[in-house]
């Protein structure tokens, strides 16, 4: 009996200790742990992967745990997390596109940690593309990765049909339309695709510093000079067979790889795509967009689908979360020289001060096309931006689609695309 | 002594409650809760967690969404062409299949489920690239010489409402005629014999003997098949994804949009299901009425 009883006490001391010794641990790992959400295992957790290294060097026992969700994934389960009041699911860290980081902060904002005060170094980002995280003068993300637009183009095919790269260079959207039917009429390329009118629109409209909404974050759809130039130059590439619509991503990148389509026009972030293709290296070069001709404002340069890192109001330790951010995203050449082949360009300025950025890529007909997306990054101009800009692209690819399709008349379909988007607003 | 003992009757019907019991609990929990919590939701409104009551605000504000109209257009005329589409081929299918004489029938059955078995996504994948602008039907077209350039099927209105119906009849019309086909099986193969002895016609046989007796079973698959149709979503998102424009969108899609894709509205979300559920009712109901011949 006695030997019973000791055995029971000696045991019961044991799991006590181990229980201690279990929360003590596990304290201590919340601290020194944090977890992300974000897609893509050869981009963004390849670079979170570099960055964690680094970071460990003078932090050891740091951590990241990494758990792949897609964007449209993250979106969702913040929102079912956020409303169910189960906050707790959420990560230290989630990863958003630009063109959707503004409307989830406003849509969850107690899911999200304000952090103007912590002491990151914003003054060292390009401020177009601080922008996209910024609510009413106070920071809630972390700018990462550039998505400087660049147009790529076939030089053989242009070649056959007479032109080089600098024909289509400083050009007008009226001289691409007119090169681009001489390069269809000649070798029957098209010179862009995409998947509907989507991120072309967005591009363009960027190109020109304009957006769906005035400062004072009014509808500008109808009257908005760009969006109406944007309409008439879409439709008509479209229909004289420069520009073919997609239905999907695959066929969007298929038609490219496979040398149907012999151009492309988006972030900097498709040259990986394009790499894709090997067979093609030495035959693509890049340069400027194509500039809204007569539009206040207008450019040769535009940005289109980077990401921004968020901090959840989950986050049991946000001065390390930020700490982590500021010794590499927001501080490390090492970083960006080592995640620079995968396509991701810094948008922390003095990371292009590395001579990793000069060095020519054999893909791109060995321009030095790095220190290029560098300095056409400083002349995008700030786009005014909103909660509601995914619902007013939409609405505005809906109207670009009853014209090209329906031959409704463009003020009309316009007018229908801003009411649709009050009418959203109106909730 | 004689409280204490069970009738057989109460002892069956403990028995069947103790079966029961399990999945009535699962159900209450997973699906009717839900639903009163959608309900509860369906008269709040805001921006994503931020939610007010409105009332019945969100109830009228469908009447005046042009969007939500349209995919209501959009979804009746999938259930107009499509669930007569699926009943009939089915039929025509599951009587051809029932043939004593024909050989290889577990193979043709096979292959006309199949369509069923295959995950959505994967089917919008095949059809995505059918019909792509340099895809099968449009080399097939060119080569016979009726195209000559290929045509961007879901990339036109009209054609990708036809692509999306194509697809969806293809994909449930072996599940439909595997109904039929076990319907068929029951019927008693003497009376047919008796109906070709009085000089009947194989086709008046069809129209009196197995239509009639099918009866049941096309009024269950007709309210299956239009429940499904009311509810179309993968179709709409995987294949189209709603486009071009919104002349494919599905109630269903829209809903999700709502939620998720724009600027998240959750009760104006509810609302619109709720909408769904009431018309799935309704239409069951008159269906079920229309359908009872027992006097």
């Amino acid at each position: 009996m006695k030997k019973q009883f000791l055995a029971a006490v000696l045991s019961a001391a044991m799991i006590g200790t181990m229980m201690l010794s279990g929360t003590a641990a596990a304290a201590e790992d919340t601290v020194q742990t944090l977890t992300v959400w974000c897609w893509d295992p050869n981009y963004n957790i390849n670079a979170l992967r570099v960055a964690e290294r680094i970071y460990q060097q003078d932090h050891p026992g740091f951590t990241l745990d990494i758990l792949e969700r897609n964007a449209q994934e993250t979106i969702e389960k913040l929102a079912t997390s956020t409303t169910s009041g189960k906050m707790d699911e959420l990560p230290d860290v989630m990863l958003f596109d630009d063109t959707m980081v503004k409307q989830e902060l406003l849509s969850y904002p107690e899911a999200f940690t304000d952090l103007t005060d912590l002491g990151f170094n914003y003054d060292e980002f390009s401020p177009s593309k601080v922008a996209f995280s910024t609510i009413e003068g106070r920071n809630y993300g972390i700018p990462f990765d550039s998505g400087t637009a660049l147009a790529f183009y076939r030089t053989d095919v242009l070649e056959e049909a007479g032109y080089t790269i600098d024909d289509f260079t400083d050009i007008t959207w009226d001289e691409f339309i007119e090169k681009g039917k001489v390069v269809l009429e000649k070798t029957g390329h098209a010179l862009l695709n995409g998947m509907g009118a989507y991120n072309q629109v967005a591009i363009m409209l960027a190109s020109a510093g304009s957006g769906y909404f005035d400062e004072d974050g009014n509808l500008n759809i109808a009257d908005n000079k760009a969006i109406k130039e944007i309409v008439r130059i879409y439709t008509e590439m479209v229909n004289g067979g420069v520009y073919m619509e997609e239905t999907g991503w695959d066929m969007y990148l298929g038609n490219i790889n496979n040398g149907t389509v012999a151009g492309a026009m988006n972030g900097c972030w498709m040259m990986a795509s394009l790499q894709a293709a090997e067979d093609q290296s030495g035959l693509w070069a890049v340069t400027n967009l194509p500039k809204l001709d007569g539009i206040e404002g207008a450019t040769n340069y535009s940005s289109q689908g980077g990401s921004t890192w968020t901090i959840s109001s989950n986050c049991q330790n946000p001065e390390l979360a930020v700490d982590f951010f500021k010794s590499t995203f927001g501080g490390s050449t090492e970083l960006y020289d080592e995640i620079l082949p995968t396509g991701a360009v810094a948008t922390w300025l003095p990371a292009a001060d590395s001579e990793k950025y000069e060095e020519p890529v054999a893909f791109f007909s060995d321009q030095p096309v790095f220190s290029i997306i560098t300095q056409y990054s400083a002349d995008i101009p700030i786009f005014i931006t909103n909660a509601y800009d995914s619902s007013a692209r939409n609405a505005v690819v809906n109207a670009i689609t009853n014209v090209i399709y329906s031959g409704a008349e463009i003020d009309a379909e316009l007018q229908a695309a801003e009411d649709t988007v009050a009418f959203e607003m109106s909730a | 002594m004689k409280n204490r003992t069970i009738g057989i009757r109460q002892r069956q019907s403990m028995t069947g409650w103790a079966f029961l019991t399990p999945a009535v609990i699962l159900l209450v929990v997973m699906n009717f809760v839900p639903i009163f919590q959608a309900l509860l939701m369906s008269f709040q409104s805001g921006r994503g967690a931020q939610m007010k009551w409105s009332g019945i605000g969100n109830y009228l504000r469908m009447f005046k969404d042009s969007v939500f109209l349209q995919s209501m257009k959009n979804t009746g005329l999938y259930m107009v062409v499509t669930v007569p589409l699926m009943i009939i081929i089915g039929i025509l299918l599951a009587v051809l299949l029932n043939d004593p004489q024909l050989k290889l029938k577990g193979v043709y059955r096979t292959c006309i489920f199949l369509p069923a078995a295959v995950s959505l996504v994967a089917s919008a994948v095949i059809f995505r690239s059918l019909f792509a602008t340099d895809g099968f039907v449009n080399m097939v077209l060119v080569r016979l010489g009726i195209l000559k350039r290929g045509y961007n099927f879901l990339g036109h209105p009209a054609s990708a409402k036809i692509v999306l119906m194509i697809m969806r009849v293809w994909r449930w019309v072996g599940y439909q005629m595997l109904f039929f086909l076990s319907a068929l099986q029951n019927i008693d193969p003497g009376v047919y014999e008796a109906a070709k002895i009085d000089g009947a016609t194989s086709v008046q046989s069809f129209f009196r003997i197995t239509l009639p007796l099918l009866k049941p079973m096309i009024l269950y698959t007709l309210i299956m098949c239009i429940n499904s149709a009311i509810q179309v979503y993968d179709e709409s998102v995987n294949l189209t994804g709603g486009g071009p424009g919104n002349s494919t969108l599905a109630m269903a899609h829209h809903i999700y949009n709502t939620s998720f894709v724009n600027v998240p509205n959750f009760g104006y979300s509810c609302a619109m299901s709720m909408l769904i559920l009431v018309v799935v009712g309704v239409l069951t109901f008159i269906q079920m009425k229309a359908g009872d011949t027992r006097e």
